[in-house]
């Protein structure tokens, strides 16, 4: 089965997204901005101010009419600390929230993909962007976007100081852009590319990470510890050879910027000489010019470079946008009836390996049906068309309201207990949270962990039985309350001791509900209204317990071998 | 966290002294570079001398060749100590992990532990740059002061007392910043700790609609995020705005000691400009110092939490016996109590196929943690071959007693890869070779994260084929046929002994079908074993028994 990762968006589409989010906060980077425009204006007053105190001297004045250029640098300085603190502190504020509103969409979106296409991509894609591209674009709203809005303002007012001072100045200084620009489509040109490859690989890593974590106790068992840390030596491996390839990228863009640098400043002095030779300017000036230039080095490489974590940010960023942008999955278009109705069903996982071949179902309101069948058999995955969890290749369902399945897999969400129930129903009270444990006999042993129902569970927390967590999905389900209920082998981890408990807890589960069974306990089975039985992705019979016993066909085999080893009074042992 | 810290440097020293001393060099060409403009306004503008301004934009052009290949080069060594000490870092948190004792992942979330191998070793890593960049930012503030202490001794000596003054306070006002990045760093591991583990569990969420709930959930960790994460923002800009300032009365105050020596005539006007340059490009290092400090705060935070990983304590002890050769695989569990077991005493012979019927599943268990080792028993003891469990070396233990858990993980790759190589017996015994037959590709087929491709009846024979394939002296299976039918159940039980022969095998279950193929079976009730008898005869003579496996 081959990978199918989740989409990119264009570059196009993630900036009208951002715009998008950004929207909302008009004021605030509107504000933001204001204050830093301010902050980096008034330390631009710094070099006349030093291009002054040079005049002064320049034109014998005394030592003492220095001092006053000097209390205006000292109010310069603290003004722009002041502005700039206030300045970077907006900015934050509004990348942040907009990184955490871009997160929780993204969130939102992923929670609503079709299964079936986070299977294809395989979770581990879908983690590494809320993780790993999260934490990138963090950074980069952390660091960069302060350090972007001070490098910028400070480039542009720059600039427009020198041509003040000057319009030739501006002139000479503006020789480097050519260069500078080149070099700077040169970067991204090949930048581009590799950080997606970059972006790639470090979701490869993510995943075997979690992969190797997750599963660290059986890797243990099993000795796996070489195999799976070679693994992830590899992944981290090509991680880090890529990441130097970007480095060097960078670091021969840094060569040519300092080729720009240096043909500015020469050519700045160049001017200041011919300037004020021919009287056009003091030396003062030709002073604050030249480090005008020099003081622009800092913020135009922190741009230039700064547009390398644009680069990797907005790699990130497009992998979010990427599902975000998704569209809305059609919402499942399955006509209403007054029982389930199953008919032409056809599935396939993988194009041209169809697991479910032409289904035709029906179960009547508050009919308790089985499914059984050999392993592999389709039984899992009839169960989810039904719930809607997946959608059919073929063929049409029709059910009587909401669906609620508790599937094979299982899954305790880690943190408290009680928040682990509220996901099936957020305002559930205390009361009835308890009354959902009762039910499913899960209270006693609830009420007993280290802190009740605020105990943490799930991965890192308290360990649950396996039956217990059975009994979690089960009050899950009572919680949500939907009037057809799917229970996919829900006593199969259990063992035979829990399973007896869990068979008592989905009779009061299903209680009142339209209800779905599949399972592999045949006395399960024997207590249903009627036994489907599928094999190789077909019904082959239908019918109550008694009648498919005797009946000599694939439910009576299951039965004897099932019933074989369980003996009892009408099945002695033989 | 200080050894984390040394270590993640101390191991790239080549790369860590290449890199400082390169990057020493470029910044001794930065300071070139305003004392140039100095002589080149002192000499050829104030003097309109145009050989003059030639020659000395010829020895501008020689230093920034210098400075730009020492960059390229010093900068290229300070990142590759940098990723490849983050790579170490991450190498030696998967082996952490996956040592033999265990207790790392205890309380911790799989997420957060990815987190800290990837996004905390590569900030730990990154310390390696900061410490190049000091290193060459200090070697440009010590350069200048010395062309400056050459232009005017007390002029020098201004720099030379400001510089420490102001990197002790960027150092004073990084502390409370340490405090909340720790505190931001935490709650976004933790977001996305809870972000993964909402997405492992999307089919359970997908089963009961709770897409919604999952959502909002994680929109109030997300928004507790954002609060400390703008908590740690404001403590940022406080620090920046305030080491911009002190930056800027320091200038002034180099301006103000020149300014006066050059009124007096004591230094040129060139000099004064270099001074002034000087004075203004040491903002520059001393800005790398203020960064380099912040990076140093969230290199700590995150050093501190990979030594916590690192030093998590281990679930059990590390015995060093080996375990003597050629195992015979006899057991021996004398008075075991641990968790819900209360004074097991159980033999097995060498060879032995024991089957173990727990009334309640949680003494299983216990006796499984117990055989496996991931917990030594609060009291007694268990003894492979005659030698205790708590003398063994857990690695060498583990390659002789396998205990397969019935919620073992699959793994991503082939369904040979997962059953580690081609083991037809193993595959047949457990029924893995009907999957096999099922999956386009056969045993080269490919099996998804976790296995999640097959159906649960699959992935648990391919997970016992993989158990049965490590061919161990002991192994101890738990509950591996739940989620297949009667039938192919049946078809396994058959196969079972033949596939064990001549090596113990203890099967945890309450399955008639496969505790009827064991030698002898053990009902374990209330945390004891209170009867042992071959199957059929404990279903006849023991009503307790008769409950626990055929109900
Ligand atoms: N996510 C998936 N991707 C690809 N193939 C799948 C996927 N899930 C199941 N299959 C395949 O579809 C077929 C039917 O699987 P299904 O899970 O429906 O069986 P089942 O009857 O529930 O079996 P079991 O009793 O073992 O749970 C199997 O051959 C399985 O390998
Ligand atoms: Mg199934």
């Amino acid at each position: 089965m081959s990978r199918e990762l989740l989409p990119v968006a264009t570059a196009a589409r993630t900036r009208a997204v951002l715009l998008d989010l950004i929207r909302p906060h008009r004021a605030l980077a509107l504000g933001g901005f204001a204050v830093m425009v301010v902050a980096t204006s008034i330390g631009l007053l710094t070099q006349p101010l030093l291009g002054s105190i040079v005049d002064l001297v320049d034109a014998g004045e005394s030592a003492a009419a220095i001092t006053a250029p000097v209390l205006a640098l000292v109010a310069v300085a603290v003004t722009q600390g002041g502005a700039m603190t206030a300045g970077l502190a907006l900015v934050s504020r509004l990348g942040e929230t907009v990184l955490a509103r871009l997160r929780e969409r993204f969130v939102d979106r992923a929670m609503r993909l079709p299964l079936e296409q986070v299977e294809r991509a395989g979770s581990g894609d879908l983690t590494a962007r809320v993780t790993g591209d999260v934490s990138l674009i963090a950074e980069a709203v952390r660091v960069a976007l302060p350090e972007m809005a001070r490098s910028g303002l400070a480039i542009v007012l720059t600039l427009g100081a020198l041509a003040i001072l000057d319009w030739r100045f501006l002139l000479a200084a503006l020789i480097s852009v050519p260069v500078q620009w080149h070099t700077a489509r040169w970067y991204v040109r090949h930048a581009g590319p590799l950080y997606a490859r970059q972006r790639v690989a470090g979701g490869a890593q993510q995943q075997q990470l979690l992969d190797t974590i997750g599963g660290a106790k059986t890797v243990r068992a099993f000795r796996l510890e070489a195999d799976h840390t070679a693994r992830v030596a590899e992944r981290s491996n090509t991680a880090v050879d890529l990441t130097m390839r970007g480095v060097n990228l960078v670091l021969r863009f840094y060569s040519r910027l300092h080729v720009a640098e240096y043909a500015g400043l020469a050519a700045v002095l160049v001017a200041g000489f011919f300037m004020v030779r021919s009287g056009a300017a003091s030396i003062g000036t030709a002073t604050a010019a030249a480090l005008y230039f020099h003081s622009l080095f800092a913020p135009v490489n922190t741009a230039l470079v700064l547009i390398d974590d644009a680069q990797s940010a907005g790699a990130a960023l497009a992998r979010l946008v990427g599902v975000i942008d998704l569209p809305e999955p059609a919402a499942l278009d399955r006509p209403s009836s007054a029982r389930i109705e199953v008919s032409g069903l056809g599935h396939s996982y993988d194009e041209g390996r169809p697991v479910l071949h032409d289904v035709d179902l029906t179960i009547d309101r508050g009919e308790r049906v089985a499914l059984v069948g050999a392993s592999g058999a389709g039984k899992t995955t009839l169960a989810k068309l039904i719930a809607g969890i997946h959608r059919p290749s073929a063929g049409t369902i029709a059910v009587p309201g909401e669906v609620g399945m508790v599937t094979q897999d299982v899954h305790v969400f880690a943190g408290p207990l009680a928040d682990d129930l509220r996901l099936a129903r957020p305002d559930a009270t205390d009361a009835d949270l308890r009354e959902a444990l009762t039910r499913v006999d899960a209270l006693t042993w609830a009420e007993t962990l280290p802190e009740g129902l605020a105990t943490v569970v799930g991965e890192g927390g308290h360990r649950l039985t396996a039956t217990q967590i059975q009994q979690l999905a089960l009050a899950r389900l009572i919680l949500a309350d939907p009037p057809v209920a799917v229970l996919d082998e829900a006593t199969a981890e259990a063992g035979s001791a829990g399973a007896r408990v869990l068979e008592k807890a989905i009779e009061t589960t299903v209680e009142g509900r339209t209800a779905l069974i599949v399972a592999h306990r045949l006395t399960q089975a024997a207590a249903t209204d009627r036994v489907v039985v599928m094999d190789g992705g077909r019904i082959v019979e239908s019918g109550p317990h008694d009648g498919l016993r005797s009946s000599g066909g694939r439910y009576a085999s299951l039965w004897e071998a099932w019933s074989g080893v369980r003996p009892t009074s009408e099945n002695p042992l033989e | 966290m200080r050894a984390v810290l040394w270590r993640a440097i101390s191991g790239q020293r080549r790369d860590v002294v290449v890199g400082a001393v390169l990057g020493a060099a470029h910044q001794a060409g930065e300071v070139m570079v305003p004392v140039l403009i100095g002589v080149v306004i002192d000499q050829g503008v104030a003097g309109g001398d145009l050989p003059a301004l030639a020659r000395w934009l010829v020895v501008l052009a020689v230093v920034y060749v210098a400075l730009s290949f020492s960059y390229r080069f010093g900068a290229r060594a300070g990142e590759r100590a940098a990723e490849r000490a983050g790579h170490a870092l991450r190498m030696e948190l998967v082996e952490r992990v996956l040592d033999a004792r265990g207790g790392a992942e205890e309380g911790r979330l799989p997420g957060a532990l990815t987190n800290t191998a990837t996004e905390d070793a590569k900030r730990v890593g990154a310390v390696n740059m900061s410490v190049m960049l000091a290193v060459s930012a200090l070697t440009g503030i010590v350069v200048a002061a010395v062309v400056l202490l050459n232009i005017s001794v007390p002029l020098g000596l201004v720099v030379l007392a400001g510089t420490p003054l102001l990197l002790f306070l960027g150092h004073l006002l990084s502390k409370p910043l340490e405090k909340a990045s720790e505190d931001q760093q935490d709650r976004a591991a933790h977001a996305s700790g809870v972000a993964a583990d909402l997405i492992k569990g999307l089919r359970v969420l997908k089963g009961i609609g709770a897409e919604t709930a999952a959502v909002a959930r994680y929109r109030v960790t997300s928004g507790d995020s954002l609060a400390a994460t703008l908590r740690a923002a404001r403590a940022e800009a406080l620090q920046t705005g305030l080491v911009v300032a002190l930056t800027g009365v320091f200038i002034a105050v180099v301006a103000l000691v020149g300014g006066r020596l050059a009124a007096s005539g004591e230094i040129t006007l060139g000099e004064l400009v270099s001074a002034v340059g000087l004075a203004l490009f040491l903002i520059g290092p001393l800005e790398v110092f203020a960064w380099v400090n912040a990076q140093f705060a969230m290199g700590r935070a995150s050093a501190a939490r990979i030594a916590e990983v690192l030093a998590a304590p281990h679930s059990v002890a590390a015995g060093t016996e080996q375990p003597s050769l050629p195992v015979r695989g006899s057991l021996r569990l004398s008075a075991v109590s641990h968790d819900t077991l209360k004074g097991v005493d159980l033999e097995v012979a060498p060879g032995e196929v024991l089957g173990v019927a727990a009334v309640d599943p949680a003494d299983a268990v216990s006796l499984l943690s117990c055989l496996g080792r991931t917990a030594d028993p609060a009291s007694g003891t268990v003894e492979l071959d005659g030698v205790a469990l708590a003398d063994l070396d857990p690695a060498a233990l583990r390659a002789v007693v396998l205990v397969a858990d019935h919620d073992a993980d699959l793994f991503e790759g082939t369904l040979r890869e997962n059953v580690g190589g081609a083991h037809p017996e193993a595959m047949a015994a457990a029924g893995a070779d009907e999957v096999a037959d099922e999956l386009p590709g056969g045993v080269d087929g490919h099996v998804s994260e976790r296995g999640q491709s097959l159906s649960g009846g699959q992935r648990q024979r391919v997970a016992l084929a993989r158990a049965l394939a490590a061919d161990r002296a002991v192994l101890v299976v738990h509950d591996p046929t739940t989620a297949v039918d009667a039938v192919t159940e049946a078809r396994i039980a058959s196969r079972l002994r033949d596939v064990r022969r001549d090596r113990t095998t203890i099967l945890v279950t309450t399955s008639p079908a496969l505790l009827a193929v064991a030698d002898r079976v053990v009902l374990l009730d209330g945390g004891r074993i209170t009867d042992a008898a071959p199957h059929a005869d404990l279903v006849t003579r023991n009503a307790t028994y008769r409950t626990a496996v055929l109900a």
